[in-house]
């Protein structure tokens, strides 16, 4: 048909493309869980730990992965969901290791001389457990509504995110007689009648926290791979066009900036137990750059690849804080800045790329197969 | 025939240039209009505010029987009103097919939107415009011409009463202004279709009836004989387009 015809694209293997996910999916998924399932055996338990507490993370950034990478929304503030899901969880354990009628030793020292009613939902481990989600949940659907709703996009959106981790922070600092101010909450040994501290619930507490993450990754994942998936990515392209098409983009985001947030507040709400302690430090401006620094570092786009990334910077932190206490922080900012520079994909995008060399090798072998050799000319008019 | 878009005493401004002053429509059912003007005659204000983008300092707009005016924009496409823009706006990063997929789904309730897709059968649409054959390549990957044909296709595919096009030719080679031109005159024995449009000889092949839009008024209406024959016509726009083709030549 004629001259101004783009050159036949130069991968090859395209056409395929929406076949070919799903098995690699299940591949991905098949050994994402088999690596999950052989760590315990050759980890020992300080390691194991640790490793427990980059799951946590996972589970963020894989949420972060739905809102940021998906939705093109660049949440700069998560650390004010997976903080609620935290100290809700961390608000429980001291109760649960408080003597019945008692006040936790921080509100005595406090000048507290009943439980505050903000307090008293936690008792419940049903209710601490539904709020956890929810409130996180809440929060994201009050914020996400009024900010979408006025077009408030970009980096606008992630200063206002950044703002948000930084006053909740001090919130929780200045109410000391509710959170325990600058030294958080502490000394959690008991969750649901379980001593954490005995042998053996460390490998249990691993188990609960990588069962969560694959299930919130095989959640998501499906989620992303429906009409509203490829919703999300048409706003994160073009706003205007979505609204074009006939839907509001406000919801879109909306929804994307909920499940992010009820994923962080899993997370921070299983970080508690693992770690037992949290503190505003944990929670702030700092914390939820190194989430969205997670997400990038594995590849915003891929749900796994941003899992991958917490793990890997959790790793990275922990060996060169070993080695070299106090230049963690500088590494950290390069490593920002050479990802997105260099691979803007992460390194599941590198992944992507070498594979689909390695398929490029494969199939430049047979000679005449040439990708553009047998392609239909369009009919006129069907 | 019976009125499906009237626009009355459509007047905007932005600060004290007046894109549109007064400017009264009307489209009929299973129409192909063309709009035409030179630069800044308000042609694509007159579109945006129709499909809501733009509200109107005064004036109406009924389609039809509804009053539509300052509908926000995806409420203006669930009417049944569908746009294309002077650049492809089509979405890069998904295929073909999901292009067109997403584009017939708008009046889909939410929870069948969050389910897993069937992503077996191609979009007829796409057959339609000639594209079906590049239904799994990302839309990114697709030449300029043929992501015109793809946006017209996602239109298609939302079944509008109205197609506005904006340019829909502009950048397309002569074969593809010729298939482009047909696809249209078929498109417009169904839907009602009102091309903007620049291109005065794809115009003289395609184009049964025009409107002239001049320093954001109408300045002349009929078939392109009787307004190229207008002398005000001639004047303000095809005098110039006449003095280009020369030059060209």
């Amino acid at each position: 048909m004629t001259t101004t015809h783009a050159p036949p694209p130069a991968s090859p293997a395209a056409p395929a493309a929406g076949r070919r996910t799903v098995p690699s999916a299940l591949l991905v998924a098949g050994a994402a869980a088999l690596a999950l399932a052989a760590a315990p055996l050759l980890l020992d338990e300080f390691r194991l730990g640790l490793l427990t507490r980059y799951l946590c993370y996972a589970i963020a950034a894989v949420g972060i992965a739905v809102a940021w990478g998906r939705g093109g929304m660049l949440t700069l503030g998560h650390g004010v969901f997976f903080g609620i899901g935290a100290y809700a969880m961390a608000a429980h354990m001291t109760l649960a290791n408080t003597p019945d009628g008692g006040l936790p030793s921080f509100m005595v020292w406090n000048g507290l001389e009943a439980l505050p009613a903000l307090w008293v939902p936690f008792r419940s481990l049903a209710a601490t457990l539904a709020a956890v989600v929810l409130l996180p949940g809440a929060v994201a659907l009050l914020l996400g509504w009024a900010v979408f709703r006025r077009r408030v996009r970009g980096a606008y959106f992630a200063i206002l995110n950044q703002a948000l981790a930084a006053a909740f922070a001090i919130l929780l600092v200045g109410q000391q007689h509710l959170t325990g101010g600058s030294s958080g909450l502490t000394d959690l040994p008991v969750l649901a009648g379980f001593d954490l501290t005995a042998p053996g619930a460390g490998l249990w507490l691993y188990a609960l926290v990588a069962a969560v993450l694959l299930g919130v990754w095989a959640g998501y994942s499906r989620l992303m791979d429906s009409r509203y998936g490829a919703l999300l990515v048409a706003v994160r392209a073009s706003e205007e066009r979505v609204r074009f098409l006939g839907y509001d983009p406000t919801w879109v985001k909306t929804s994307a900036y909920v499940l992010s947030a009820v994923a962080a507040g899993a997370a921070g709400a299983l970080f508690v137990p693992v770690t037992g302690i949290i503190t505003p430090a944990l929670v702030g401006v700092i914390p939820s750059i190194q989430l969205v620094l997670m997400a990038a570092l594995g590849g915003r786009y891929s749900l796994i690849g941003a899992a991958v990334g917490a793990v890997a910077l959790g790793a990275a932190e922990t060996a060169f804080s070993e080695t070299f206490a106090g230049g963690w922080l500088y590494l950290q900012g390069a490593l920002f800045v050479a990802v997105i520079a260099l691979a803007p994909r992460g390194l599941a995008g590198l992944a992507e790329s070498a594979a689909a060399a390695v398929r490029r090798r494969a199939s430049a072998a047979p000679p005449g197969a040439g990708p553009g050799a047998g392609h239909p000319v369009p009919g006129r008019k069907a | 025939m019976t009125a499906l878009l009237t626009i009355s005493g459509l007047t905007v401004s932005f600060g004290s240039f007046t894109a549109l002053d007064g400017v009264d429509l009307t489209v009929h059912e299973k129409e192909l209009r063309f709009l035409i003007g030179p630069n800044g005659a308000g042609k694509t204000t007159l579109i945006d505010v129709v499909t809501g983008r733009t509200r109107p300092d005064a004036g109406s707009v009924v389609f039809a029987g509804a009053d539509i005016t300052g509908l926000s924009e995806h409420r203006v496409v669930r009417a049944g009103i569908g746009r294309t823009f002077q650049t492809a706006a089509v979405f890069e990063a998904l295929t073909v097919a999901d292009n067109v997929d997403l584009a017939a789904s708008f009046r889909m309730p939410a929870h069948r939107l969050l389910r897993r897709r069937d992503r077996s059968s191609v979009p007829e649409e796409l057959d339609r415009v000639g594209l079906a054959h590049l239904a799994g390549r990302r839309a990114g990957e697709l030449s300029h011409g043929r992501r015109q044909w793809l946006e017209i296709a996602m239109l298609l595919a939302q079944k509008p009463g109205l197609l506005l096009l904006d340019e829909p030719v502009a950048g397309m080679s002569a074969a593809e202004r010729e298939r482009t031109g047909e696809l249209l005159t078929a498109i417009a024995e169904e839907t009602t279709v009102l091309v903007v449009e620049h291109d005065m000889e794809f115009l003289r092949r395609h184009a049964r009836a025009v409107t002239v839009l001049h320093e954001g008024r109408v300045l002349a209406e009929g078939d392109p004989d009787a307004v190229r024959a207008d002398e005000r016509v001639a004047e303000v726009y095809l005098g110039r387009a006449a003095d280009r083709e020369a030059a060209d030549a």
